[in-house]
Protein backbone atom coordinates (compact mmCIF):
# COMPACT_ATOMS: atom_id res chain seq x y z
CA UNK A 1 0.00 0.00 0.00
CA UNK A 2 2.60 2.54 1.07
CA UNK A 3 5.26 3.26 -1.49
CA UNK A 4 7.49 6.15 -2.36
CA UNK A 5 4.67 7.95 -4.12
CA UNK A 6 2.78 7.78 -0.86
CA UNK A 7 5.14 10.42 0.48
CA UNK A 8 3.32 13.71 0.52
CA UNK A 9 5.05 17.04 0.48
CA UNK A 10 3.66 17.49 3.98
CA UNK A 11 5.84 14.55 5.12
CA UNK A 12 8.85 16.76 4.58
CA UNK A 13 7.47 19.71 6.48
CA UNK A 14 9.19 20.05 9.82
CA UNK A 15 7.03 22.71 11.41
CA UNK A 16 3.45 23.88 11.61
CA UNK A 17 2.00 26.86 9.75
CA UNK A 18 1.34 28.55 13.05
CA UNK A 19 4.98 28.30 14.13
CA UNK A 20 6.18 29.51 10.72
CA UNK A 21 4.09 32.67 10.69
CA UNK A 22 4.81 33.41 14.31
CA UNK A 23 8.45 33.74 13.28
CA UNK A 24 7.56 36.92 11.38
CA UNK A 25 5.61 38.30 14.32
CA UNK A 26 8.56 37.72 16.67
CA UNK A 27 11.01 39.10 14.11
CA UNK A 28 8.96 42.26 13.52
CA UNK A 29 8.33 42.75 17.21
CA UNK A 30 12.02 42.52 18.06
CA UNK A 31 13.39 44.51 15.10
CA UNK A 32 10.52 46.68 13.91
CA UNK A 33 12.60 49.86 13.50
CA UNK A 34 15.08 48.11 11.18
CA UNK A 35 12.40 46.19 9.30
CA UNK A 36 10.27 49.29 8.86
CA UNK A 37 13.26 51.41 7.78
CA UNK A 38 14.29 48.83 5.18
CA UNK A 39 10.70 48.57 3.94
CA UNK A 40 10.34 52.33 3.56
CA UNK A 41 13.81 52.67 2.02
CA UNK A 42 12.88 49.94 -0.48
CA UNK A 43 9.56 51.58 -1.32
CA UNK A 44 11.27 54.98 -1.73
CA UNK A 45 13.91 53.51 -4.02
CA UNK A 46 11.31 51.95 -6.25
CA UNK A 47 9.51 55.28 -6.63
CA UNK A 48 12.80 56.93 -7.56
CA UNK A 49 13.63 54.17 -10.04
CA UNK A 50 10.24 54.46 -11.72
CA UNK A 51 10.51 58.23 -11.91
CA UNK A 52 14.04 58.08 -13.26
CA UNK A 53 12.68 56.79 -16.56
CA UNK A 54 10.78 59.99 -17.15
CA UNK A 55 13.52 62.39 -17.91
CA UNK A 56 15.54 62.06 -14.73
CA UNK A 57 18.89 63.71 -14.82
CA UNK A 58 22.11 61.79 -15.29
CA UNK A 59 23.09 62.79 -11.78
CA UNK A 60 20.21 60.97 -10.19
CA UNK A 61 20.84 57.95 -12.43
CA UNK A 62 24.43 57.95 -11.30
CA UNK A 63 23.73 57.65 -7.57
CA UNK A 64 20.58 55.60 -7.96
CA UNK A 65 22.48 52.90 -9.86
CA UNK A 66 24.79 52.62 -6.84
CA UNK A 67 22.16 53.02 -4.16
CA UNK A 68 19.77 50.32 -5.40
CA UNK A 69 22.30 47.46 -5.16
CA UNK A 70 23.59 48.79 -1.84
CA UNK A 71 20.12 48.78 -0.28
CA UNK A 72 19.27 45.43 -1.85
CA UNK A 73 22.52 43.97 -0.49
CA UNK A 74 21.61 45.22 2.97
CA UNK A 75 18.16 43.64 2.67
CA UNK A 76 19.57 40.28 1.61
CA UNK A 77 22.19 40.34 4.34
CA UNK A 78 19.61 41.31 6.98
CA UNK A 79 17.00 38.76 6.04
CA UNK A 80 19.68 36.09 5.55
CA UNK A 81 21.52 36.65 8.80
CA UNK A 82 18.72 37.62 11.14
CA UNK A 83 15.51 36.08 9.84
CA UNK A 84 16.98 32.97 8.27
CA UNK A 85 19.88 32.46 10.66
CA UNK A 86 18.30 33.37 13.96
CA UNK A 87 14.56 32.79 13.52
CA UNK A 88 14.11 30.22 10.77
CA UNK A 89 17.11 27.96 11.28
CA UNK A 90 16.04 26.60 14.70
CA UNK A 91 12.88 25.15 13.17
CA UNK A 92 14.35 24.12 9.83
CA UNK A 93 17.69 22.34 9.76
CA UNK A 94 17.82 22.78 5.97
CA UNK A 95 18.38 26.55 6.33
CA UNK A 96 22.20 26.31 6.40
CA UNK A 97 22.00 24.74 2.95
CA UNK A 98 20.23 27.79 1.49
CA UNK A 99 22.16 30.46 3.39
CA UNK A 100 24.91 30.46 0.71
CA UNK A 101 22.26 31.83 -1.69
CA UNK A 102 21.87 34.84 0.58
CA UNK A 103 25.63 35.22 0.93
CA UNK A 104 26.18 34.97 -2.81
CA UNK A 105 23.47 37.50 -3.68
CA UNK A 106 24.67 39.96 -1.04
CA UNK A 107 28.20 39.73 -2.38
CA UNK A 108 27.13 40.11 -6.00
CA UNK A 109 24.94 43.11 -5.20
CA UNK A 110 27.88 44.68 -3.39
CA UNK A 111 30.05 44.06 -6.45
CA UNK A 112 27.44 45.71 -8.67
CA UNK A 113 27.32 48.67 -6.31
CA UNK A 114 30.99 49.43 -6.85
CA UNK A 115 31.43 48.11 -10.38
CA UNK A 116 32.72 50.51 -13.01
CA UNK A 117 29.74 49.98 -15.31
CA UNK A 118 26.84 49.83 -12.88
CA UNK A 119 23.36 48.50 -13.46
CA UNK A 120 20.82 51.01 -14.68
CA UNK A 121 17.33 50.87 -13.23
CA UNK A 122 14.49 52.60 -15.06
CA UNK A 123 11.08 52.18 -16.58
CA UNK A 124 11.34 51.24 -20.27
CA UNK A 125 7.71 50.57 -21.00
CA UNK A 126 8.35 47.07 -22.36
CA UNK A 127 7.15 43.69 -21.08
CA UNK A 128 10.00 43.38 -18.57
CA UNK A 129 9.30 46.80 -17.11
CA UNK A 130 5.63 45.96 -16.70
CA UNK A 131 6.38 42.58 -15.16
CA UNK A 132 8.95 44.22 -12.91
CA UNK A 133 6.48 46.79 -11.66
CA UNK A 134 3.86 44.08 -11.11
CA UNK A 135 6.33 42.13 -8.97
CA UNK A 136 7.28 45.24 -7.02
CA UNK A 137 3.64 46.06 -6.37
CA UNK A 138 3.14 42.50 -5.17
CA UNK A 139 6.25 42.60 -2.98
CA UNK A 140 5.84 46.02 -1.40
CA UNK A 141 2.28 47.26 -0.91
CA UNK A 142 0.42 43.95 -1.34
CA UNK A 143 2.51 41.30 0.43
CA UNK A 144 2.13 42.64 3.99
CA UNK A 145 -1.65 42.32 3.70
CA UNK A 146 -1.56 38.58 3.12
CA UNK A 147 -1.07 38.30 6.83
CA UNK A 148 -4.36 40.10 7.48
CA UNK A 149 -6.25 38.28 4.69
CA UNK A 150 -5.22 34.98 6.24
CA UNK A 151 -6.53 36.01 9.63
CA UNK A 152 -3.15 36.61 11.19
CA UNK A 153 -1.94 39.61 13.10
CA UNK A 154 -0.63 42.58 11.10
CA UNK A 155 2.49 42.23 13.22
CA UNK A 156 3.17 38.95 11.40
CA UNK A 157 3.28 40.83 8.07
CA UNK A 158 6.10 39.82 5.76
CA UNK A 159 7.88 43.01 4.79
CA UNK A 160 9.97 43.74 1.74
CA UNK A 161 13.51 44.21 2.94
CA UNK A 162 13.42 41.84 5.88
CA UNK A 163 11.17 38.83 5.13
CA UNK A 164 12.69 36.57 2.46
CA UNK A 165 9.67 36.06 0.18
CA UNK A 166 8.77 39.68 -0.61
CA UNK A 167 12.47 40.58 -0.67
CA UNK A 168 13.12 37.95 -3.33
CA UNK A 169 10.07 38.94 -5.37
CA UNK A 170 11.00 42.62 -5.09
CA UNK A 171 14.57 41.84 -6.16
CA UNK A 172 13.23 40.05 -9.23
CA UNK A 173 11.07 43.10 -9.96
CA UNK A 174 14.06 45.44 -9.77
CA UNK A 175 16.13 43.09 -11.92
CA UNK A 176 13.45 43.33 -14.60
CA UNK A 177 13.69 47.10 -14.46
CA UNK A 178 17.46 46.94 -14.83
CA UNK A 179 19.46 46.43 -17.94
CA UNK A 180 22.83 44.91 -18.59
CA UNK A 181 23.64 41.30 -19.43
CA UNK A 182 25.53 40.76 -16.21
CA UNK A 183 22.44 41.45 -14.13
CA UNK A 184 21.35 37.88 -14.82
CA UNK A 185 23.98 36.68 -12.42
CA UNK A 186 21.62 38.06 -9.77
CA UNK A 187 18.73 35.94 -11.03
CA UNK A 188 19.45 32.35 -9.80
CA UNK A 189 19.41 33.07 -6.05
CA UNK A 190 15.93 34.70 -5.90
CA UNK A 191 14.56 32.24 -8.47
CA UNK A 192 15.81 29.27 -6.46
CA UNK A 193 14.40 30.76 -3.28
CA UNK A 194 11.04 31.30 -4.99
CA UNK A 195 10.94 27.60 -5.90
CA UNK A 196 11.84 26.55 -2.37
CA UNK A 197 9.35 28.88 -0.73
CA UNK A 198 6.56 27.87 -3.12
CA UNK A 199 7.08 24.24 -2.14
CA UNK A 200 7.10 25.16 1.54
CA UNK A 201 3.92 27.23 1.25
CA UNK A 202 2.29 24.50 -0.80
CA UNK A 203 3.14 21.92 1.87
CA UNK A 204 1.59 24.30 4.40
CA UNK A 205 -1.51 24.48 2.21
CA UNK A 206 -1.25 28.24 1.71
CA UNK A 207 -3.34 29.89 -1.01
CA UNK A 208 -0.44 32.11 -2.06
CA UNK A 209 1.94 29.20 -2.66
CA UNK A 210 1.89 29.75 -6.42
CA UNK A 211 2.84 33.44 -6.25
CA UNK A 212 6.63 33.07 -5.78
CA UNK A 213 6.62 30.50 -8.57
CA UNK A 214 4.87 32.94 -10.90
CA UNK A 215 7.31 35.66 -9.87
CA UNK A 216 10.25 33.42 -10.80
CA UNK A 217 8.61 32.49 -14.08
CA UNK A 218 7.92 36.16 -14.93
CA UNK A 219 11.52 37.09 -14.19
CA UNK A 220 12.85 34.32 -16.42
CA UNK A 221 10.36 35.18 -19.16
CA UNK A 222 11.25 38.88 -18.92
CA UNK A 223 14.93 38.04 -19.12
CA UNK A 224 14.36 35.89 -22.17
CA UNK A 225 12.31 38.60 -23.87
CA UNK A 226 14.99 41.18 -23.05
CA UNK A 227 17.64 38.93 -24.55
CA UNK A 228 15.48 38.47 -27.67
CA UNK A 229 14.73 42.15 -28.10
CA UNK A 230 18.33 43.03 -27.44
CA UNK A 231 17.41 45.44 -24.66
CA UNK A 232 20.34 44.37 -22.52
CA UNK A 233 22.73 45.45 -25.22
CA UNK A 234 21.02 48.75 -25.92
CA UNK A 235 22.00 52.09 -24.47
CA UNK A 236 20.06 53.21 -21.45
CA UNK A 237 18.43 56.11 -23.16
CA UNK A 238 17.04 54.08 -26.03
CA UNK A 239 13.30 54.63 -26.05
CA UNK A 240 11.31 51.40 -26.02
CA UNK A 241 10.01 52.07 -29.52
CA UNK A 242 13.51 52.01 -30.91
CA UNK A 243 14.79 48.99 -29.07
CA UNK A 244 14.81 46.89 -32.23
CA UNK A 245 16.56 49.54 -34.22
CA UNK A 246 20.06 48.71 -35.38
CA UNK A 247 21.06 52.35 -35.13
CA UNK A 248 22.48 52.70 -31.64
CA UNK A 249 22.66 55.90 -29.75
CA UNK A 250 24.74 56.48 -26.69
CA UNK A 251 24.21 58.87 -23.84
CA UNK A 252 26.33 59.93 -20.93
CA UNK A 253 25.93 56.66 -19.14
CA UNK A 254 26.89 54.62 -22.15
CA UNK A 255 26.40 51.00 -23.05
CA UNK A 256 25.74 48.60 -20.31
CA UNK A 257 27.27 45.16 -20.64
CA UNK B 1 22.53 23.60 35.57
CA UNK B 2 21.54 20.55 33.61
CA UNK B 3 18.26 18.80 33.95
CA UNK B 4 20.09 15.83 35.45
CA UNK B 5 21.23 18.02 38.31
CA UNK B 6 17.77 19.14 39.24
CA UNK B 7 16.48 17.55 42.40
CA UNK B 8 13.16 15.79 42.54
CA UNK B 9 11.61 18.35 44.77
CA UNK B 10 9.80 20.43 42.22
CA UNK B 11 7.36 18.28 40.40
CA UNK B 12 5.24 16.42 42.83
CA UNK B 13 1.73 17.34 42.01
CA UNK B 14 -1.49 15.46 41.51
CA UNK B 15 -1.25 12.28 39.58
CA UNK B 16 2.51 12.62 39.15
CA UNK B 17 2.86 12.06 42.86
CA UNK B 18 0.77 8.96 42.51
CA UNK B 19 2.89 8.05 39.50
CA UNK B 20 5.65 7.03 41.90
CA UNK B 21 3.64 3.97 42.77
CA UNK B 22 2.45 3.36 39.26
CA UNK B 23 4.73 0.42 38.73
CA UNK B 24 3.57 -1.39 41.81
CA UNK B 25 0.50 -2.79 40.09
CA UNK B 26 0.26 -6.52 39.53
CA UNK B 27 0.48 -7.99 36.07
CA UNK B 28 -2.53 -9.69 34.54
CA UNK B 29 -2.55 -11.88 31.46
CA UNK B 30 -3.86 -10.00 28.46
CA UNK B 31 -6.54 -11.42 26.24
CA UNK B 32 -5.46 -14.88 27.16
CA UNK B 33 -2.38 -14.74 24.97
CA UNK B 34 0.48 -16.54 26.61
CA UNK B 35 3.24 -14.52 24.97
CA UNK B 36 1.52 -11.19 25.11
CA UNK B 37 3.28 -8.44 26.98
CA UNK B 38 1.79 -8.18 30.41
CA UNK B 39 -0.63 -5.45 31.29
CA UNK B 40 0.13 -3.66 34.49
CA UNK B 41 -1.97 -0.92 35.95
CA UNK B 42 -1.28 1.91 38.29
CA UNK B 43 -2.37 5.46 38.81
CA UNK B 44 -0.58 6.39 35.60
CA UNK B 45 -2.95 4.10 33.73
CA UNK B 46 -2.09 1.09 31.68
CA UNK B 47 1.56 0.08 31.73
CA UNK B 48 3.34 -2.42 29.55
CA UNK B 49 6.42 -4.48 30.14
CA UNK B 50 9.51 -4.05 28.03
CA UNK B 51 10.27 -7.70 27.21
CA UNK B 52 14.06 -7.19 27.26
CA UNK B 53 14.11 -6.14 30.90
CA UNK B 54 10.71 -6.49 32.51
CA UNK B 55 10.66 -2.75 33.23
CA UNK B 56 7.21 -1.26 32.73
CA UNK B 57 6.27 1.95 30.95
CA UNK B 58 2.92 3.70 30.46
CA UNK B 59 1.09 2.67 27.30
CA UNK B 60 0.67 6.29 26.21
CA UNK B 61 3.77 8.33 25.46
CA UNK B 62 4.30 11.67 23.79
CA UNK B 63 5.68 12.41 20.30
CA UNK B 64 7.37 15.66 19.37
CA UNK B 65 7.51 15.73 15.54
CA UNK B 66 6.31 19.17 14.33
CA UNK B 67 4.39 19.92 17.54
CA UNK B 68 7.50 20.74 19.59
CA UNK B 69 9.48 22.36 16.79
CA UNK B 70 8.82 25.91 17.93
CA UNK B 71 12.26 27.52 17.72
CA UNK B 72 12.97 30.35 20.15
CA UNK B 73 9.34 31.48 20.48
CA UNK B 74 8.85 32.00 24.24
CA UNK B 75 5.05 31.73 24.07
CA UNK B 76 5.17 28.42 22.22
CA UNK B 77 7.98 27.11 24.43
CA UNK B 78 5.76 27.77 27.41
CA UNK B 79 2.85 26.09 25.64
CA UNK B 80 4.95 22.97 25.03
CA UNK B 81 6.11 22.98 28.64
CA UNK B 82 2.43 23.08 29.67
CA UNK B 83 1.72 20.07 27.44
CA UNK B 84 4.66 18.25 29.03
CA UNK B 85 3.46 19.30 32.48
CA UNK B 86 0.03 17.79 31.84
CA UNK B 87 1.68 14.69 30.40
CA UNK B 88 3.80 14.06 33.49
CA UNK B 89 0.95 15.02 35.81
CA UNK B 90 -1.15 12.35 34.09
CA UNK B 91 1.53 9.73 34.69
CA UNK B 92 3.11 9.85 31.22
CA UNK B 93 6.74 8.89 30.89
CA UNK B 94 8.04 8.26 27.37
CA UNK B 95 8.82 11.30 25.24
CA UNK B 96 10.10 10.61 21.73
CA UNK B 97 12.22 12.95 19.65
CA UNK B 98 14.90 13.01 16.98
CA UNK B 99 17.70 15.24 15.73
CA UNK B 100 15.56 15.49 12.61
CA UNK B 101 12.78 17.35 14.45
CA UNK B 102 14.22 20.86 14.31
CA UNK B 103 14.18 22.44 17.75
CA UNK B 104 12.02 19.72 19.37
CA UNK B 105 14.85 18.31 21.47
CA UNK B 106 15.67 21.75 22.81
CA UNK B 107 11.98 22.34 23.52
CA UNK B 108 11.87 19.12 25.53
CA UNK B 109 15.02 20.20 27.38
CA UNK B 110 13.40 23.54 28.12
CA UNK B 111 10.22 21.86 29.38
CA UNK B 112 12.05 19.37 31.58
CA UNK B 113 14.10 22.13 33.17
CA UNK B 114 11.16 24.54 33.52
CA UNK B 115 9.01 21.87 35.16
CA UNK B 116 11.87 20.52 37.25
CA UNK B 117 11.16 16.96 36.21
CA UNK B 118 13.29 14.37 37.98
CA UNK B 119 15.37 12.22 35.65
CA UNK B 120 13.55 9.01 36.51
CA UNK B 121 10.17 10.59 35.74
CA UNK B 122 10.91 10.62 32.04
CA UNK B 123 11.69 7.76 29.69
CA UNK B 124 13.96 9.73 27.36
CA UNK B 125 13.61 8.35 23.85
CA UNK B 126 15.51 9.76 20.92
CA UNK B 127 17.15 8.72 17.67
CA UNK B 128 20.33 8.76 15.65
CA UNK B 129 19.76 10.14 12.20
CA UNK B 130 22.91 10.39 10.17
CA UNK B 131 24.46 8.84 7.10
CA UNK B 132 27.92 9.54 8.47
CA UNK B 133 29.25 6.27 9.81
CA UNK B 134 31.29 8.06 12.46
CA UNK B 135 28.81 10.85 13.14
CA UNK B 136 26.40 8.99 15.42
CA UNK B 137 28.19 9.42 18.74
CA UNK B 138 28.67 13.14 18.24
CA UNK B 139 25.02 13.54 17.30
CA UNK B 140 23.91 11.66 20.41
CA UNK B 141 26.07 13.91 22.57
CA UNK B 142 24.42 16.98 21.02
CA UNK B 143 20.95 15.47 21.46
CA UNK B 144 21.67 14.76 25.13
CA UNK B 145 22.83 18.35 25.55
CA UNK B 146 19.60 19.59 23.97
CA UNK B 147 17.55 17.48 26.36
CA UNK B 148 19.76 18.49 29.30
CA UNK B 149 20.40 14.87 30.26
CA UNK B 150 23.46 12.67 30.28
CA UNK B 151 21.92 9.37 29.24
CA UNK B 152 19.03 8.27 27.06
CA UNK B 153 16.73 5.45 28.06
CA UNK B 154 16.22 4.47 24.44
CA UNK B 155 18.01 5.37 21.23
CA UNK B 156 16.68 4.25 17.88
CA UNK B 157 18.11 4.37 14.38
CA UNK B 158 15.75 6.84 12.72
CA UNK B 159 14.18 5.38 9.59
CA UNK B 160 16.92 2.72 9.76
CA UNK B 161 19.28 5.23 8.15
CA UNK B 162 22.78 3.70 7.94
CA UNK B 163 21.68 1.04 10.40
CA UNK B 164 24.66 -1.17 9.55
CA UNK B 165 26.98 1.40 11.12
CA UNK B 166 24.70 2.97 13.71
CA UNK B 167 23.32 -0.17 15.37
CA UNK B 168 26.76 -1.55 16.36
CA UNK B 169 27.60 1.90 17.75
CA UNK B 170 24.37 1.86 19.81
CA UNK B 171 25.02 -1.72 20.92
CA UNK B 172 28.48 -0.71 22.13
CA UNK B 173 27.02 2.22 24.04
CA UNK B 174 24.39 0.00 25.62
CA UNK B 175 27.06 -2.53 26.62
CA UNK B 176 29.04 0.31 28.19
CA UNK B 177 25.95 1.34 30.17
CA UNK B 178 25.66 4.65 28.33
CA UNK B 179 22.06 4.01 27.31
CA UNK B 180 19.19 1.79 28.33
CA UNK B 181 17.73 0.24 25.20
CA UNK B 182 18.25 0.29 21.45
CA UNK B 183 15.89 0.11 18.52
CA UNK B 184 15.04 1.12 14.98
CA UNK B 185 12.15 3.12 13.55
CA UNK B 186 10.17 3.51 10.36
CA UNK B 187 6.82 4.97 9.40
CA UNK B 188 6.52 3.46 5.96
CA UNK B 189 5.21 0.12 4.93
CA UNK B 190 7.69 -0.16 2.09
CA UNK B 191 10.47 -0.46 4.70
CA UNK B 192 8.87 -3.44 6.46
CA UNK B 193 10.92 -5.93 4.50
CA UNK B 194 14.15 -4.37 5.69
CA UNK B 195 12.72 -3.96 9.18
CA UNK B 196 11.96 -7.65 9.43
CA UNK B 197 15.50 -8.51 8.29
CA UNK B 198 16.96 -6.26 10.99
CA UNK B 199 14.58 -7.72 13.57
CA UNK B 200 15.87 -11.17 12.72
CA UNK B 201 19.53 -10.29 12.59
CA UNK B 202 20.03 -7.75 15.36
CA UNK B 203 19.37 -7.91 19.08
CA UNK B 204 16.79 -5.12 19.26
CA UNK B 205 14.96 -4.02 22.40
CA UNK B 206 12.46 -1.81 20.57
CA UNK B 207 11.01 -1.15 17.16
CA UNK B 208 8.91 1.88 16.27
CA UNK B 209 6.34 1.57 13.50
CA UNK B 210 3.11 3.15 12.29
CA UNK B 211 -0.14 1.53 13.33
CA UNK B 212 -3.72 2.73 13.52
CA UNK B 213 -7.12 1.45 12.39
CA UNK B 214 -6.35 2.51 8.81
CA UNK B 215 -2.66 1.61 8.58
CA UNK B 216 -2.66 -2.02 9.64
CA UNK B 217 0.15 -3.53 7.56
CA UNK B 218 2.23 -4.26 10.69
CA UNK B 219 -0.46 -6.68 11.88
CA UNK B 220 0.57 -9.23 9.27
CA UNK B 221 4.20 -9.77 10.03
CA UNK B 222 5.94 -7.11 12.08
CA UNK B 223 3.81 -7.22 15.24
CA UNK B 224 3.67 -11.04 15.49
CA UNK B 225 7.41 -11.14 14.90
CA UNK B 226 8.05 -8.56 17.61
CA UNK B 227 5.94 -10.58 20.02
CA UNK B 228 7.74 -13.76 19.15
CA UNK B 229 11.19 -12.22 19.50
CA UNK B 230 10.40 -10.26 22.64
CA UNK B 231 10.83 -6.81 21.07
CA UNK B 232 8.92 -3.89 22.52
CA UNK B 233 6.83 -1.91 20.01
CA UNK B 234 6.28 1.85 19.94
CA UNK B 235 3.51 3.09 17.68
CA UNK B 236 4.06 6.34 15.81
CA UNK B 237 1.55 8.35 13.77
CA UNK B 238 -1.43 6.94 15.70
CA UNK B 239 -3.62 9.70 14.22
CA UNK B 240 -1.89 9.78 10.84
CA UNK B 241 -0.25 13.03 11.80
CA UNK B 242 -3.63 14.48 12.83
CA UNK B 243 -5.37 13.83 9.49
CA UNK B 244 -7.38 10.99 10.96
CA UNK B 245 -8.71 12.91 13.96
CA UNK B 246 -9.43 15.88 11.69
CA UNK B 247 -11.34 13.75 9.20
CA UNK B 248 -13.38 12.21 12.02
CA UNK B 249 -14.22 15.54 13.65
CA UNK B 250 -17.96 15.97 14.02
CA UNK B 251 -18.72 12.36 13.07
CA UNK B 252 -20.82 10.42 15.57
CA UNK B 253 -18.96 7.89 17.71
CA UNK B 254 -20.24 4.32 17.49
CA UNK B 255 -22.50 3.33 20.36
CA UNK B 256 -20.07 0.75 21.73
CA UNK B 257 -17.35 3.41 22.28
CA UNK B 258 -18.85 4.17 25.68
CA UNK B 259 -18.52 0.54 26.73
CA UNK B 260 -14.76 1.05 26.73
CA UNK B 261 -14.87 4.52 28.22
CA UNK B 262 -13.94 6.18 24.91
CA UNK B 263 -15.33 9.67 24.75
CA UNK B 264 -13.70 10.70 21.48
CA UNK B 265 -12.42 9.24 18.25
CA UNK B 266 -8.87 9.93 19.46
CA UNK B 267 -9.44 7.74 22.51
CA UNK B 268 -11.08 5.01 20.47
CA UNK B 269 -8.13 4.98 18.06
CA UNK B 270 -5.63 4.81 20.92
CA UNK B 271 -7.58 2.02 22.57
CA UNK B 272 -7.53 0.17 19.28
CA UNK B 273 -3.76 0.56 19.05
CA UNK B 274 -2.72 -0.27 22.58
CA UNK B 275 -5.09 -3.21 22.79
CA UNK B 276 -2.93 -5.10 20.31
CA UNK B 277 -0.97 -7.52 22.49
CA UNK B 278 2.32 -6.78 20.77
CA UNK B 279 2.10 -3.03 21.32
CA UNK B 280 4.04 -1.53 24.19
CA UNK B 281 2.98 2.09 23.78
CA UNK B 282 1.66 4.69 21.37
CA UNK B 283 3.22 8.14 21.16
CA UNK B 284 0.65 10.68 19.92
CA UNK B 285 2.01 14.21 19.54
CA UNK B 286 0.01 17.27 20.47
CA UNK B 287 0.22 20.99 21.05
CA UNK B 288 -2.77 20.99 23.37
CA UNK B 289 -3.01 20.32 27.07
CA UNK B 290 -6.58 19.06 26.66
CA UNK B 291 -5.49 16.59 24.02
CA UNK B 292 -2.60 15.20 26.03
CA UNK B 293 -5.01 14.62 28.93
CA UNK B 294 -7.54 13.03 26.61
CA UNK B 295 -4.88 10.77 25.13
CA UNK B 296 -3.60 9.66 28.53
CA UNK B 297 -7.16 9.03 29.65
CA UNK B 298 -7.55 6.47 26.87
CA UNK B 299 -5.37 4.13 28.93
CA UNK B 300 -6.83 5.00 32.32
CA UNK B 301 -9.29 2.94 34.30
CA UNK B 302 -12.74 4.54 34.26
CA UNK B 303 -13.66 6.89 37.04
CA UNK B 304 -16.43 4.67 38.40
CA UNK B 305 -14.62 3.63 41.53
CA UNK B 306 -12.44 1.18 39.65
CA UNK B 307 -9.24 3.19 39.76
CA UNK B 308 -6.42 1.19 41.23
CA UNK B 309 -8.04 -2.19 40.57
CA UNK B 310 -5.90 -4.11 38.17
CA UNK B 311 -8.55 -6.55 37.03
CA UNK B 312 -10.73 -3.90 35.38
CA UNK B 313 -8.04 -2.84 32.96
CA UNK B 314 -8.95 -5.16 30.12
CA UNK B 315 -12.44 -3.68 30.35
CA UNK B 316 -11.16 -0.37 29.06
CA UNK B 317 -9.66 -2.06 26.03
CA UNK B 318 -11.53 -3.78 23.21
CA UNK B 319 -11.07 -7.45 22.46
CA UNK B 320 -10.24 -8.80 19.03
CA UNK B 321 -13.85 -8.73 17.84
CA UNK B 322 -14.39 -5.19 19.01
CA UNK B 323 -11.10 -4.08 17.49
CA UNK B 324 -12.51 -5.10 14.12
CA UNK B 325 -15.66 -3.20 14.94
CA UNK B 326 -13.61 -0.07 15.67
CA UNK B 327 -11.72 -0.33 12.39
CA UNK B 328 -15.01 -0.82 10.54
CA UNK B 329 -16.66 2.08 12.35
CA UNK B 330 -13.80 4.37 11.36
CA UNK B 331 -13.92 3.13 7.79
CA UNK B 332 -17.67 3.80 7.71
CA UNK B 333 -17.35 7.24 9.27
CA UNK B 334 -14.79 8.42 6.70
N1 LIG C 1 10.16 7.39 11.45
C1 LIG C 1 9.98 7.82 12.67
O1 LIG C 1 10.81 7.62 13.53
C2 LIG C 1 8.74 8.57 13.02
C3 LIG C 1 7.86 8.97 12.02
C4 LIG C 1 6.70 9.65 12.37
C5 LIG C 1 6.45 9.93 13.70
N2 LIG C 1 7.33 9.57 14.67
C6 LIG C 1 7.07 9.86 16.11
O2 LIG C 1 5.72 9.55 16.38
C7 LIG C 1 5.07 10.69 16.93
C8 LIG C 1 3.60 10.70 16.57
O3 LIG C 1 3.39 10.81 15.19
P1 LIG C 1 2.98 12.18 14.49
O4 LIG C 1 3.36 13.33 15.33
O5 LIG C 1 3.52 12.14 13.11
O6 LIG C 1 1.42 12.10 14.32
P2 LIG C 1 0.17 11.78 15.28
O7 LIG C 1 0.60 11.62 16.69
O8 LIG C 1 -0.56 10.69 14.60
O9 LIG C 1 -0.69 13.09 15.13
C9 LIG C 1 -0.35 14.29 15.72
C10 LIG C 1 -1.50 15.23 15.51
O10 LIG C 1 -2.66 14.69 16.12
C11 LIG C 1 -3.37 15.70 16.79
N3 LIG C 1 -3.91 15.18 18.05
C12 LIG C 1 -3.23 14.68 19.10
N4 LIG C 1 -4.07 14.30 20.08
C13 LIG C 1 -5.31 14.58 19.64
C14 LIG C 1 -6.60 14.44 20.19
N5 LIG C 1 -6.78 13.92 21.41
N6 LIG C 1 -7.66 14.83 19.46
C15 LIG C 1 -7.50 15.35 18.22
N7 LIG C 1 -6.31 15.52 17.65
C16 LIG C 1 -5.22 15.14 18.35
C17 LIG C 1 -2.36 16.78 17.09
O11 LIG C 1 -2.99 18.04 16.92
P3 LIG C 1 -3.13 19.04 18.20
O12 LIG C 1 -1.80 19.67 18.34
O13 LIG C 1 -4.21 19.95 17.76
O14 LIG C 1 -3.51 18.19 19.36
C18 LIG C 1 -1.24 16.58 16.09
O15 LIG C 1 -1.29 17.52 15.05
C19 LIG C 1 5.86 11.84 16.36
O16 LIG C 1 5.62 13.04 17.04
C20 LIG C 1 7.26 11.32 16.47
O17 LIG C 1 7.74 11.46 17.79
C21 LIG C 1 8.46 8.87 14.35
Amino acid sequence: MTDWWDYHLIDFLLFSTRVYYRLFASFNLAFWPVNLALYLAGAGLVVLVLRSGTGAGADRQRWLCRLVPVILALMWAWSGAVFMGYYYQPINWAVPYVLPLFGFETLMLAVFAVRKTPLQFCWRGDFSSMAGVALLVLAIPVYPFFSLFSGRDMMAAELFGSAPDPTMIGTLGLLLLARGTWRWILLPAPVLWCLITSLTLWAMDQDIAWLPLVAAWLAILGGWMDAKSGVTRKPVATPPGRLNSTHHQTDKVGFIE
Amino acid sequence: MTFADISRRTFLTGAARLGAVAFAGAGVPFMGMARAQQVVSGSGGLHRKIPASGETIPAIGLGSWITFNVGNDPVLLKNCADVMGAFFAGGGKMIDSSPMYGSSQATIGHGLAALGIARDQVFATDKVWTGDENGGAEQIAQSAKNWGISRFDLLQVHNMLDWEDQLPMLQAKKAAGELGYIGVTTSHQRRHELLSVIMQREPLDFIQVTYNPLDRAVENRILPMAQERGIAVIINRPFRGGHLTKALRGKALPGFAGDYGAQSWAQLILKYIISHPAVTCAIPATTKVDHVRENLAAAMPDKGGNAGKTDILPDILPDEKMRHAIANAIGDAL
